[in-house]
């Protein structure tokens, strides 16, 4: 699991690639729930290279979803497969997050 | 046994012996019969047409004197002109060589003897001369006094004439009577018998045949010739009125001679045949002799073969499918021996689980070879009773054939152990080319060369392992199989080995079908080596996953999964949904029923059914029941929502049937997808 965090245009995008399983979840929650930092901006999930997510990696999702909206900022998840979708339907995110 | 047939041989030959001589000698009694009859006849007619010829003379001798005794008798009162009727009878009778006219001494008063005798002189004339003298004394001859006395014709004895000419000679004497009937005088004519002999002479019926004429008196007329044969037939024929015998003297050698050279030879002739034929009879007989001990042999031999190849075979599984209970398992396996027994072999077990396989090349052929083909799978089966890693069982087999291994004799082998409830493969090579694994790709199994068995005692066997997946399948051979050669010698290799592996095929499928190729390619060329084939394909409807309780083990579910779906009836895509099903039930144990410092594990059982995929998680933990948890509200707002919680409800969402049961100490959590 590899996690690449970009920043610009007041934008912070992580690219997250690999399967986010249990361990890999454990193993990128201190770095991606440091972005909770920056959740008063533009935070990008980029997905299109994640093939699969499980409940520890939805955590991370939504931590960051939350602080999110303390701070007014938005959480946008780009390019799922339709695995991940399925997955997002089945626990309601698809309502949290603006997909793209 | 030998002996008896020894005999009857030599009593047919002795019996035909004796049928074909005793057939000899009836054909040469009869031929003799005939012969003898044959010289009888010859002899007889010869015999007859002799005394006729002589007959013949002595008739003409006969009627010279009695023709003349008329006028003998006119002439006796002329004395003087008797000697003219001499003159006639000699003159007018060839055969006569003398006459004479004696008178009955006293007839005539002043002639007291009288008798004039004519005879042929040397040079045909005739002469004259005069019996009537004191020495010769006629009227007691023979010729004169005897035929007086019978008062008829009478033929001498012969007698050789000491006056004319030493012949041999005989006289016929006839008595002259006057007109007054009183004997006066004999008139005699001499024949000579010189004739006689010359007569004799040419009856040569036989080569070496002879005649001899006895008298009347038992005087030899005409003697035999000096040397005689002492076997002879012997023809008798009288002459009339002389008393003369004619004997025919026929040695049997001039009849039989020729029967009896004949005779020989054809014996002779006979026995070389019988000789031949013993001395080929015998040679038959001990050629046959020979023969049948070869072929006894050659039985005893190939019969010890046969048995030595059924002890082979019975050494190694033969019934396939081996474990029909089982349905993890497809395989199959064939030893083509080149010769009657080989020096492969192949052998599998099931213990605990396990399945113990190997297959091995022993170096050389036939019987030494399978023998120690035998000792090498007593080994392999004596050390894997108790022991599960490959890499020990081939250590300890290697000392052990390396001790006593005195014919330098090695083995190239492979021991594996497949772990049937998890897949995992452990494997150790000892010098056996690699077997093929047939996984998502078909290739040779990645192997240490190690060294073969039986060449270095003590040598440390590097054991491999690889986990074995649904559907893998290995694939075991012996050189034979790509070492087979055509009649053009090329060999079968590996690339249509290969080749062949590749379509989707029962394990006996694949079997048949590379046994075809090889048979194929091989066509008529003599099979040069064993050919030994093992394939197991390992189609697992129940599986088992062991994992400690670390979060890091989750990494192992993936591939439990795809191969738990493959022998599933489920479509492929639903293996990552039903790996997050079930890495959120293992996560929540690992979390909550063994508590931080706990020592646990988690054993995951994939089972397919004919409806559903199932599985159960059972750990020995805390009792915990994730079921029990409350469901998650996912429509709740971002602010409401709590971060957790979410684990169970995918697991719900995603499996069919989800239920919780605490059997005794265990928790055990049974996840249902149906089809």
């Amino acid at each position: 699991m590899e996690v690449k965090i970009t920043r610009g245009n007041g934008e912070v995008t992580a690219q997250l690639i690999g399967r986010l399983d249990t361990p890999a979840s454990l193993e990128i929650a201190p770095q991606m729930n440091a972005l909770a930092d920056e959740a008063d901006g533009t935070i990008i999930l980029d997905c299109t290279q994640l093939a699969y997510i499980s409940s520890s990696g939805l955590r991370i999702f939504i931590t960051l979803r939350k602080a999110a909206a303390a701070k007014g900022g938005k959480v946008i998840v780009r390019g799922i497969s339709n695995e991940i979708r399925s997955v997002f339907m089945m626990t309601g995110f698809l309502n949290l997050f603006e997909i793209q | 046994m030998k002996k008896l047939r020894n005999l009857k041989a030599l009593l047919l030959v002795f019996v035909a012996a004796v049928a074909l001589e005793a057939t000899a000698l009836v054909q040469f009694y009869f031929s003799q019969n005939g012969l003898r009859e044959e010289a009888k006849l010859r002899a007889e007619g010869q015999l007859e047409a002799t005394r006729y010829e002589i007959m013949d003379i002595i008739d003409q001798a006969e009627a010279a004197v009695r023709n003349s005794v008329w006028i003998a008798q006119w002439c006796l009162d002329y004395p003087d002109s008797l000697q003219r009727v001499c003159q006639r009878i000699v003159a007018d009778n060839p055969v006569v060589a003398g006459s004479t006219i004696a008178l009955v001494p006293g007839y005539i008063k002043n002639r007291p003897l009288f008798s004039p005798y004519v005879c042929r002189d040397g040079d045909g004339s005739l002469k004259v001369l005069s019996l009537a003298t004191e020495q010769y004394d006629y009227p007691s001859q023979e010729w004169f006094a005897r035929p007086l006395e019978l008062g008829e014709g009478y033929w001498s004895e012969p007698y050789v004439d000491e006056g004319g000419g030493e012949m041999l000679m005989t006289t016929y004497s006839l008595p002259i009577r006057d007109s007054k009937g009183v004997q006066a005088a004999v008139i005699t004519a001499d024949i000579s018998l010189e004739w006689l002999k010359e007569l004799m002479g040419r009856m040569n019926v036989y080569p070496n045949a002879y005649c001899t004429v006895g008298s009347r008196e038992g005087h030899v007329m005409v003697s035999p010739p000096e040397k005689q044969d002492p076997k002879t037939l012997v023809f008798n024929t009288m002459v009339d009125r002389t008393g003369w015998t004619i004997s025919l003297v026929i040695p049997e050698s001039d009849i039989f001679g020729v029967l009896r050279r004949v005779g020989s030879i054809v014996g002779i002739l006979q026995l070389l045949g019988l000789l031949i034929i013993i001395l080929m009879l015998q040679s038959f007989v001990r050629g046959e002799r020979r023969y049948r001990e070869l072929d006894k042999q050659r039985e005893r031999i190939s019969g010890e073969l046969q048995i030595a190849t059924g002890i082979q075979m019975s050494m190694v599984p033969k019934t396939f499918p081996p474990f029909p209970e089982r349905h993890d398992l497809d395989m199959a396996a064939t030893i083509v021996p080149a010769k009657e027994v080989g020096g492969d072999l192949y052998d599998f077990f099931i213990r605990d689980e396990k399945l113990f396989f190997c297959v091995g090349d022993v170096s050389g052929k036939g019987i030494p070879a399978a023998l120690v083909m035998a000792v090498t799978r007593t080994t392999f089966r004596n050390l894997s009773a108790h022991e599960d890693s490959p890499g020990r069982i081939v250590r300890a087999m290697n000392d052990s054939l390396s001790a006593m291994n005195e014919s330098n004799m090695f083995v190239t082998f492979f021991c594996g152990v497949l772990d049937l409830a998890n897949g995992q493969l452990r494997y150790c090579n000892a010098g056996h080319n690699p077997p093929m694994s047939l996984t998502d790709s078909i290739r040779p199994l990645p192997v240490v060369p190690n060294l073969p068995l039986g060449i270095m005692g003590g040598f440390e066997f590097q054991e491999q392992e690889m986990p074995f997946r649904y559907d893998d399948a290995i694939f075991l051979y012996t050189d034979g199989l790509t070492e087979a050669e055509n009649s053009a010698h090329e060999q079968f290799g590996e690339a249509r080995m290969d080749d062949a592996l590749h379509g989707r095929k029962s394990a006996q499928g694949h079997l048949e079908n590379i046994k075809k190729r090889v048979a194929d390619f091989v066509g008529d060329a003599p099979q040069s080596d064993d050919l030994t084939i093992l394939f197991i394909h390992y189609v697992p409807s129940s599986r088992r996953l062991v994992l400690s309780n670390s979060i890091d083990q989750v990494s192992l579910l993936p591939a439990f999964v795809e191969d738990a779906v493959k022998a599933s009836k489920l479509e492929p895509e639903t293996a990552d949904s039903l790996n997050l099903a079930l890495e959120e039930a293992v996560v929540n144990v690992i979390n909550y029923a063994y508590p931080e410092g706990t020592v646990g594990e988690v054993i995951i059982d994939a089972a397919t059914t004919e409806t559903a995929l199932t599985f159960t998680i059972t750990d020995s933990g805390k009792p915990f029941d994730p079921t029990a948890r409350e469901e998650v509200d996912i429509n709740a707002s971002v602010e409401e929502r709590p971060v957790g919680g979410l684990g169970i409800h995918l697991v719900r969402r995603i499996m069919d049937d989800v239920r919780y049961e605490r059997r005794g100490e265990k928790n055990v959590l049974i996840l249902t997808k149906k089809y």
